[in-house]
């Protein structure tokens, strides 16, 4: 309303009446009706009063310039009052001084909360724009200038509050409540009087009692383990503490956290540290996933100390592989190998996930151990190979896909990151597969079909489509074969009784095998014409190439004494041993000639067929370990066995094995060299001049995804290519190398 | 009306004036009696004295509560005050803290 008032006078000249002025006496009688009602009011006495006239009053009093007056009233009076207060609780003892105060404090807001309605128009008017205060902040002020910062009370407060804490902590329930009123009262006359007051002697004083408590502990618990979660256990009453007990602001909260923290962790750090180290190992190999979260999870408190941990676990981790590769024997079990390997990058992503949370210095060094680990055998990429061989012909027994055996190759997927040679596994997972599908045993062509795919993700297209279209072709085969043999002419009812069975493969797909020439005894030649005409009859264009090194034949044998048995041999074996069926004796000169197969694999083949212990359908003259040029060989009538089927197809296999494994190894060096000298001109061709470091470096980059090259090979191959002038040497910095275009 | 939402404005002259509770309160010194956490004779019997505020102005007074309500509802309407009484509206409207 005085707002409208205000226009319409400004339009008015009004006569307006002699201000009246005060007289002294009229002031102190007001004066003194109000000191009346505010010591009524102190001692919340106010049924009687009427607030119109109080407020009439201080109004006056104010309009008639007094307001000095009632200033200067209002804190003498409050000074005595207080002082008087001050004085009896001093008289009150010990133990129930912090009630008293709390007692004393509580009427006291009220009544100033009163005496702020009273005045509010003083407060308005003088107080706030002369004397630049509040009621409220008056008041405040007189209860901390004579009360608590007076030596008497503040001398007794704290002792008697940090007694509080201290009874609260052992357990008592009761004293939290007064607790957290002393602290609302400490937290509500101002911030320095919290912190000085109480939380500097506070934090002193949880320090102190953490600090013996951890100086005790591991006396009696001796286990890092056992030690953090007690730490972890006092932190979170502490932290419950705070905010049921003290309701603080949770401005004490964390600095208490902190204290308890520094006391317990940091200031131990030492002596935790070396017995974090053995106890860190027990938990690792305990599996302990909790242990090793709290562990994380205080050392993150201290500065570098999750550093510590992590490299303690690496450590280990590289211990571990360490020892499992000096061990000679497990190497040569390479499943066994390639579990291991498999299992501690399970258990280390186990532990990153459920303890560490994820944290990404945990992940790089894992990823560094595990590349050391997994390359730390030289024959770590065939291991892996033979591992998902094994997986696959297993599953290959299986009629359904197996979901574990699904998670294991995921396994297996995830370590081939970290090798170094990528195309040695590369070249022998082909191999391998191209042996699988031939052996003519079961195959499971989902699980393959599946493992494919995941390696089409790491390695990329190029390199599975041969894969895939090896697999195709085996079905193709399959087709073909049908049509065949519907096809036949009804007087060839012995190729029928025969099963005889052609897989055609596309050259291109296939590892490259060697031509290998062989007789084929002419029961079988009879059939291979048969295919082959059916076979261009429907597709010209084609030329086959037979590899009879590879495929095997089930032979019915007849021996002495009416005894039969089926043999399971190969076909280079086949043709061996039907040569025995027009004659009983044959050198091995003869068999040569005959046969046409290859010294090297001929000694093979007919050591398995003679030497063999148990399997011996060859007498061998002279009897010895080895097959020499001049042995003659006999059809063993007196063979006999206990199965009916025996297989001697593969018995010479594992010898092969390692063998392979070595000439694996050579072509794949050999085959990088092109490669890297391929990369190398792709780098210089984009960059035209670099020096040798960044060249190094580039192609490096470029061949990562296939293999690690070292730079000795690298450097063989700029040689070769300034020889071959696809680069030069820098006229200006020796250096440096241009391309030649 | 009922005894609990009216308040009773009495004036030098004795009259009475028995307005709502909410329009007592747009006055913040009414507000402050009312609301007062101690237990004063005005908030116990629910009247309010003014010894020197005159009949008319008060009078004047309630009329502008009831009027700054709808004013605060949004309907815009003109508070007509006579010149002659408004030094006196004035030094009651301060008084009040109106």
């Amino acid at each position: 309303m005085a707002h409208i008032l205000d226009q319409k006078i400004r339009s008015f000249k009004l006569k307006i009446p002699e201000f009246k002025k005060m007289s002294k006496t009229d002031s102190d009688r007001s004066w003194e009706v109000l000191e009346d009602a505010i010591s009524q009011i102190l001692t919340l006495n106010v049924k009687y009063l009427s607030f119109e006239q109080i407020y009439r009053t201080v109004y006056s009093m104010v309009l008639y310039r007094c307001g000095e007056v009632v200033y200067r009233g209002f804190v003498n009076m409050m000074a005595r009052h207080l002082q008087r207060i001050a004085t009896t609780l001093e008289a009150v003892p010990g133990s129930l001084f912090l009630e008293e105060l709390n007692r004393r404090w509580t009427s006291y807001i009220q009544s100033l909360q009163i005496i702020e309605d009273i005045f509010f128009h003083v407060d308005r008017t003088y107080f706030r724009p002369v004397a630049k205060t509040s009621t409220f902040l008056m008041g405040m002020n007189f209860w901390k200038q004579h009360l608590i910062t007076t030596p008497e009370v503040r001398g007794r407060l704290l002792p008697a509050l940090l007694d509080l804490v201290l009874r609260e902590r052992m357990g008592e329930e009761k004293v939290q409540g007064l607790m957290s009123k002393i602290i609302k009262m400490l937290e509500d006359l101002g911030l320095y009087v919290y912190d000085d007051i109480f939380e500097k002697p506070l934090l002193d004083a949880t320090a102190a009692v953490y600090r013996f408590q951890s100086k005790m502990a591991p006396h009696e618990l001796g286990d890092c383990a056992e030690y953090l979660s007690m730490a972890e256990r006092t932190l979170s009453e502490e932290i419950k503490r705070e905010r049921v007990a003290m309701c603080v602001e949770s401005r004490s909260g964390p600095k208490v956290t902190a204290a308890v923290t520094t006391e317990m962790i940091c200031n131990y750090m030492l002596k935790l540290v070396d017995m974090v180290m053995p106890d860190l190992v027990l938990m690792l190999v305990g599996d302990k996933y909790d242990d090793l979260a709290r562990t994380y999870a205080f050392f993150q408190f201290v500065p570098g100390g999750v550093a510590i941990v992590c490299t303690a676990m690496y450590t280990h981790l590289r211990a571990t592989g360490k020892y499992l590769v000096a061990d000679p024997e497990r190497l040569e079990n390479h499943v066994n190998f390639v579990q291991r390997l498999i299992d501690q990058q399970d258990k280390y992503d186990k532990v990153i996930r459920l303890s560490v949370k994820n944290d990404i210095t945990f992940q790089n060094a894992l990823s560094a151990a595990m590349e050391t680990f997994v390359n730390s055998s030289k024959w770590a990429a065939e291991s892996i190979s033979l591992y998902m061989d094994d997986k696959l012909r297993k599953a290959a027994d299986l009629k359904q896909v197996n979901t574990t055996d699904v998670e294991i190759l995921d396994k297996v997927m995830m370590l081939i990151p970290y090798l170094h040679d990528k195309d040695v596994l590369k070249k022998n997972y082909r191999t391998n597969l191209a042996k699988r599908l031939l052996s003519g045993g079961a195959v499971s062509h989902k699980m393959e079909s599946i493992l494919i795919s995941k390696l089409k993700a790491e390695f990329g297209y190029p390199y599975t489509s041969k894969l895939e279209r090896m697999l195709t072709d085996m079905e193709t085969s399959d087709d073909i074969m049908e049509g065949f043999t519907s096809n036949l002419l009804s007087g060839h009812d012995s190729v029928k009784e025969s099963n005889f069975s052609v897989s055609v493969l596309t050259s291109a797909s296939w590892p490259t095998q060697p031509m290998q020439i062989c007789n084929l005894p002419s029961e079988i030649l009879s059939l291979q014409h048969e295919f082959e005409t059916h076979y261009y009859s429907a597709h010209s264009g084609r030329r086959l190439t037979w590899l009879p090194n590879i495929r095997s034949a089930e032979l019915k044998a007849n021996f002495g004494f009416g005894k039969e048995h089926e043999l399971h041999v190969s076909t280079y074996q086949t043709c061996i041993l039907m040569l025995f069926n027009t004659k009983d004796c044959l050198t091995y000169e003869e068999i040569q000639q005959t046969t046409g197969i290859r010294c090297h694999d001929l000694t093979r083949e007919l050591h398995s067929l003679a030497c063999v212990k148990g399997k011996n359908v060859l007498r061998k003259e002279p009897i010895s370990k080895d097959i020499g040029k001049a042995d003659v060989f006999m059809f063993n009538d007196g063979f006999s066995s206990k199965l009916y089927k025996i297989k001697i197809w593969n018995v010479g296999a594992q010898k092969l094995m390692e063998t392979k494994r070595k000439y694996t190894r050579e072509r794949v060096q050999f085959d990088r060299r092109p490669q890297i000298e391929a990369a190398i001109v792709r780098v210089m061709k984009s960059r035209q001049i670099l020096d040798h470091k960044n060249l190094v470096t580039q192609v490096t980059e470029h061949l990562k995804s296939s293999f690690v090259a070292n730079p000795p090979e690298i450097k063989k191959g700029i040689e070769a290519l300034i020889g071959k002038e696809f680069l030069e040497r820098d006229k200006d910095e020796t250096q440096s190398y241009r391309y030649v275009a | 009306m009922r005894k609990e939402d009216t308040v009773k404005l009495i004036s030098a002259e004795g009259f009475e004036f028995i307005i709502d509770r909410k329009a007592a309160l747009v006055s913040n010194t009414l507000k402050n009696m009312l609301t007062s956490s101690g237990s004063f004779t005005e908030t116990e019997l629910g009247e309010v004295r003014f010894p020197e505020i005159s009949t008319p102005i008060l009078e004047k007074v309630c009329q502008y509560f009831y009027w700054s309500l709808q004013f605060a509802s949004g309907k815009e309407t003109e508070f007509h005050i006579e010149p002659e009484i408004t030094l006196e509206l004035m030094m009651a409207a301060n008084y009040l803290h109106t």
